[in-house]
């Protein structure tokens, strides 16, 4: 078998005396497309913050294209190929959307080794990506100019313009309208055919069963189910979690 | 928008225009004498700017990395002979490495804990200062100038001269950097340090550079310092005006271009100069003051900030 992109074992993470996260183990396989749920504060964007370097885990490892990544800085794990989209939208909010994108193309895609982009390439890029997600015609506003669907689509622009193969996608859906949320999900799934591992945070469970093609729950910071998306929703520990007794 | 090559040539002969103009036409030693005072802070507030307006990390403590240079200068100038640029250089490393260690030390606080952190310094470094008998403690301390100006006309002409092609080097430098991947990457730190640091910035390795160019700049205004006062004391090269000064100054303006902080520098401190010439010098952080209170009102961002809004305006007409 081919060994996964992403290979968490035993990870936990306390804050104080609380448990955040207790031995968490989870593998992520090349291009797959990954739900993680849970209720408020089961600790999904904990396990996220930990695995791209926000925050340092205190126990277990953690394993990304066969090279341990314990304790590598998050701009680090980026060169590497792991991006991220925040919960809420964090954009250069000085910056116009084309030089938004332009701090992970010459930080991250120009960092690797290898061919170094050029100016204008780099501009071609950013603006080709501003296109993949509509934004083509705003690409020399400032991001105060976006409504809350297009900042939302400027912040997974920005994780893109990284050249990820493992994209966190942190509850890019959030307060979004049924039309919006559909945008975003046909952004993702592009993204995924064209070859971005993708890993959905999300509330808004039609998204998720539409979307994956495994589902993680996660409750009190422990992993309670893990499989198909249809028999992890009837697994009977998650409807407890999800419906109460 | 002019080049990077073309605009170190083209400002490298304004400087130079500058120098002869003024050297050629003005007789009078006080001319250079307030002018010196007016160079010094546009370094001051450039480097202060690289720091505070790029990365966006307020810097209190610019006395202390002003003071570090002034006194390098003093302990060169007991045990050795070197010339004037050369004590500047020295000064400058000196303070860069002061920024590197206080970057290395504070740059994991943020906002006004940083703030408060480089105020400490300053407090710091005087307080050794004061008590470090040989540069002179709490008595201060008399530096005799050389006799002549290794360069043609007056000391007070040549340091002048310095300062002047210091002012040029700081604002080259500033404006190099805004246009380069180094200034992005500053701007996105000031933006979101996070988000930064998910875009692949090496946000701490960026701030330890930011820190400690921003030092070694200060310090190297504060280098020639000795010799322009014949007289150094703790209680004015420590000065609090310093460091309003400034922060005062890119404020007024504008913090996001290299032009600010010389604009702000020219104003303030002409204004400063004159009204110690025509009324008092206690007058000086009144008028910085006021200043400060209408640009808040009127210009948040700064004289640059109101000229771009003036034209991103008629653009869209």
């Amino acid at each position: 078998m081919k060994q996964p992109l992403l290979e968490v074992s035993g990870l936990g993470k306390r804050f104080g005396g609380f448990v955040a996260l207790e031995s968490i183990d989870l593998s992520v396989r090349t291009g797959e497309r990954l739900g993680l749920i849970g209720p408020n504060g089961s600790g999904k964007s904990t396990l996220v913050n930990c695995l791209c370097g926000t925050l340092r885990h205190d126990s277990g490892s953690v394993v990304f294209d066969g090279r341990p990544i314990d304790g590598l800085p998050a701009y680090r794990r980026t060169r590497l190929g792991l991006a991220r989209s925040f919960q809420l939208p964090k954009p250069f909010r000085t910056l116009n959307l084309v030089d938004n994108l332009r701090i992970p193309l010459l930080y991250t895609v120009n960092a690797r080794p290898g061919a170094r982009l050029s100016n204008g390439a780099i501009d071609e890029r950013c603006r080709a990506l501003l296109a993949d997600v509509g934004l083509a015609d705003k690409a020399l506003r400032q991001p105060r100019d976006l409504t809350q669907v297009e900042m939302r689509k400027l912040e997974l622009a920005r994780a893109v313009a990284s050249a990820p193969r493992l994209l966190f996608a942190d509850e890019a859906m959030a307060g979004l309208s049924p039309s919006e949320i559909e945008e975003i999900l046909v952004v993702l799934v592009r993204l995924n055919e064209q070859g971005i591992t993708i890993v959905l945070i999300e509330h808004i469970m039609r998204a998720v069963m539409s979307f994956s093609t495994r589902l993680v729950v996660l409750v009190a910071g422990q992993k309670i189910a893990d499989g198909a998306p249809q028999e992890a929703i009837r697994n009977p520990e998650v409807e407890r979690a999800y419906l109460g007794e | 928008m002019m080049g990077t090559g073309k605009f170190w040539v083209v400002s490298f002969l304004v400087a130079v225009g500058a120098l002869v103009l003024t050297r050629g036409f003005i007789a009078n030693d006080y001319f250079f004498f307030a002018a010196y005072v007016v160079l010094q802070y546009i370094v001051l507030s450039t480097a202060w700017n690289i720091l505070g307006g790029y990365t966006g990390y307020t810097n209190f403590g610019v006395a202390a990395f002003f003071a570090v240079g002034a006194y390098s200068s003093v302990v060169l100038h007991k045990l050795t002979s070197l010339p004037v640029p050369v004590m500047i250089l020295v000064g400058g490393i000196m303070s860069g490495i002061l920024g590197f260690g206080m970057g290395y030390l504070t740059l994991r606080l943020k906002g006004v804990f940083f703030a408060i952190a480089t105020l400490a310094l300053a407090i710091v470094a005087q307080t050794l200062i004061v008590n470090w008998d040989y540069v002179g403690g709490s008595r201060g301390i008399y530096i005799i100038r050389p006799q002549q100006s290794p360069l043609y006309g007056s000391y007070i002409q040549y340091l002048y001269s310095l300062m002047l092609i210091l002012a040029w080097i700081s604002l080259a430098i500033a404006r190099t950097i805004e246009r380069s991947r180094l200034g992005l990457g500053f701007a996105a730190i000031r933006d979101d340090e996070l988000a930064a640091e998910a875009g692949g910035v090496p946000t701490l390795r960026l701030k330890l550079i930011a820190t400690t160019l921003s030092g070694a700049l200060m310090g190297m205004s504060g280098a020639p310092l000795p010799y322009y006062v014949t007289y150094l004391d703790p209680a004015s090269s420590f000065n609090l005006s310093y460091a309003v000064n400034s922060v005062a100054m890119p404020l007024i303006g504008g913090m996001t271009s290299w032009v600010g902080p010389m604009i702000g520098a020219i104003l303030l401190g002409t204004i400063q100069q004159l009204a110690t010439v025509t009324i008092s010098s206690a007058l000086n952080l009144l008028i910085v003051g006021l200043l400060l209170i209408a640009f808040v009102i009127i210009a948040p961002n700064g004289i640059v900030g109101l000229v771009q809004a003036r034209r991103r305006a008629r653009a869209r007409w």
